[in-house]
């Protein structure tokens, strides 16, 4: 018959096994405060961007005033806390620079929607600073969802006007038209016409069009912290000209931006995130320092 | 309702014709015999003659891709000229194809989210119908299902025909259906979205402090570089990190301890480790598709094209 185990109190438990029991409701509840309660308190820190970061910069100031860029939005409301920031900053430079873009999706069917959204809020936000606001299909056409990215990048590399060849748009209560009679698309016969090809994605479909045509037209990337490091091998061989990865980026970007154009980035917002993503990695790594010491404690303490 | 997806201005070749041309309707009419022709074999061949048939096809499926990647590409290739030679020809009738059998890719891929809403409709409505465990859920499922298909049509109906000469970029024009497709979409089903996404934040913080133990070297080495990297990620770490160096060497940017600060340790971790570690797990993923790709289009596999 087996030995009934009585459970320790907390007075006769060794400090080892105290910091080993950490009841996961109070480890929960230290995140949620963790990443919380920077929000309402945001402190600029110091910051030196990456290498990646910088690159990425100097790539969009490169591109011609005016010119035509295609982004590739593969992102949604669940990585919004990084993708948002990275689509929002890349946006604003556009604008910036009056540089036209084409958007298409290749991952999932909300993102066209999303990425309609966070125009449209750029839009109401140049109207009460008395700028231009983009216009559909004079600074910018939607290309739609793709479902396979594979099929897409492949048409790209091809043939792009053979690509969005069926694809039509329209002005704001305008007639829908294809989008290559647009002043976006007009003149873009081959990728190469392109000034950049931009990927906004918290998935693996950047990688799907770096091994397609990243041989014929200058590349950027603004990826998600998870898949920075397998992206980043694409910066170090020179297939991609910039990378900002994960909240880090969107903060690198931002303060870049706002060094050169002060005023024109929600850099205070990233503050906010920035903090909080400090505060909650201090807290994993306490956590992982806790269990450990508990781990060796509890070890020391046996007989 | 089919200018909404008539292409005004194709590109005469071998895969597209003029609207309303004799070549255009030609082309539909002997497509829709053809596949109409392939369903009947399909469904009629002897069981030993449908696995040729499908590996054949299969075949020639893949071919096009193989082709596209090795043939010789034609460059600066300009309209109304003809083809310098039979290899040219053969890279300008495959770039021609390429926009259509991606098309046809994609529709492909996108009958993929029909099957699943059907299958998933399938399985729900039959436990709604046997009343088994948990139909509560299946009820939710379907009816936010039904709810989200039906304002997502309206809102297409009010914003693409009854009221397109409105532009609805500006919230003060909108109306019921923009407003309800703004609550389903964008007020419910997308922040539900993000609440599930962070929801993994609890796990890692969980894991954390359970499992990431110093248990052997190899884990230990795990564990440092895992700290080293994290730290890279906070802007004050690598301050700090900075400061305490350059205490230490006074300034001087050449001396040897300005090895040891976060963001160069961190920057070798990556170059020597994390780097050459991926792109090793990349090259084996990229030959084991290639040889998978192959037993595919070579029909190696013994599995499937029979009953």
């Amino acid at each position: 018959m087996s030995e009934v185990v009585e459970p320790k109190s907390a007075e006769t438990k060794s400090l080892g096994e105290k910091l080993l029991s950490i009841p996961k409701p109070a480890l929960y509840l230290a995140l949620i405060l963790a990443t919380a309660v920077p929000l309402f308190f945001p402190v600029p820190l110091p910051n030196e961007p990456k290498d990646t970061a910088k690159a990425l910069f100097a790539a969009i100031n490169e591109i011609p005033d005016e010119s035509t860029v295609i982004i590739q939005s593969d992102w949604t409301e669940s990585t919004r806390g990084e993708s948002r920031g990275q689509m929002d900053i890349l946006l604003r430079m556009l604008m910036r620079k009056n540089v036209k873009f084409a958007i298409c999706s290749a991952a999932d069917p909300q993102a066209p929607e999303v990425f309609r959204n966070l125009v449209f809020k750029l839009n109401a936000e140049r109207k009460e600073l008395k700028l231009r606001e983009y216009k559909k299909w004079d600074d910018w056409v939607e290309l739609g969802f793709y479902p396979s990215a594979e099929a897409l990048g492949q048409a790209i590399a091809a043939d792009i006007r053979g690509a969005f060849a069926g694809k039509r748009d329209a002005p704001p209560g305008g007639d829908d038209r294809p989008v290559f009679e647009s002043p976006v698309l007009k003149d873009i016969v081959k990728v190469d016409d392109l000034s950049m090809y931009l990927v906004v994605t918290g998935t693996k479909s950047i990688i799907i069009a770096i091994e397609r045509f990243s041989d014929k037209v200058k590349m950027g990337g603004m990826v998600t912290g998870v898949m920075g490091p397998e992206t980043a091998n694409y910066f170090y061989s020179g297939q991609l000209k910039g990378l900002s990865a994960g909240l880090k980026g969107v903060y690198d970007m931002c303060s870049l931006e706002e060094v050169a154009h002060p005023g024109t980035t929600k850099l205070k917002r990233e503050e906010q995130y920035i903090l909080s993503l400090h505060v909650a990695i201090f807290l994993l790594i306490a956590a992982v320092i806790v269990g450990n010491v508990g781990v060796f404690l509890t070890r020391r303490s046996k007989p | 309702m089919f200018d909404i997806i008539a292409q005004t201005a194709p590109r005469v070749n071998f895969w597209s014709a003029e609207p309303g041309s004799p070549k255009l309707w030609g082309g539909i009419f002997i497509a829709i015999v053809i596949g109409v022709a392939f369903i009947f074999a399909c469904l009629n061949l002897p069981t030993n003659y449908r696995r040729p048939l499908i590996a054949t096809l299969t075949f020639i499926a893949g071919l096009f891709f193989v082709m596209s990647f090795v043939w010789p590409k034609s460059e600066g290739r300009a309209p109304d000229t003809l083809p310098n030679g039979g290899v040219e020809a053969v890279a300008w009738w495959l770039q021609d194809a390429t926009g259509p059998i991606s098309n046809i890719t994609t529709i492909l891929t996108a009958f993929l989210l029909g099957l699943g809403a059907f299958s998933m409709l399938r399985v729900h409505i039959g436990k709604l119908v046997k009343q088994q465990k948990d139909w509560g859920f299946s009820v939710v499922l379907l009816l936010s299902m039904a709810t989200m298909m039906f304002i997502g049509y309206w809102d297409w109906r009010t914003v693409s025909f009854t009221m397109k000469d409105t532009n609805f970029s500006d919230p003060s024009n909108w109306v019921t259906a923009t407003y309800a497709k703004d609550l389903v979409f964008d007020g419910i089903l997308q922040k539900m979205d993000a609440a599930m996404f962070s929801v993994i934040a609890f796990y890692i913080m969980s894991a954390a402090y359970r499992a990431f133990r110093i248990r052997s070297v190899e884990a230990t080495v795990l564990l440092v570089s895992a700290l080293i990297v994290m730290m890279s990620l906070l802007a004050l770490g690598d301050m700090m990190s900075n400061k305490l160096i350059g205490n230490f060497t006074g300034g001087a940017k050449d001396h040897f301890m300005e090895n040891f600060t976060l963001s160069e340790i961190y920057g070798f971790i990556r170059a020597a480790f994390q780097t050459p570690s991926i792109r090793a797990i990349d090259f084996g993923i990229g030959v084991g598709a290639m040889a998978m790709g192959l037993r595919l289009w070579l029909s190696l596999d013994k599995t499937g094209g029979t009953n």
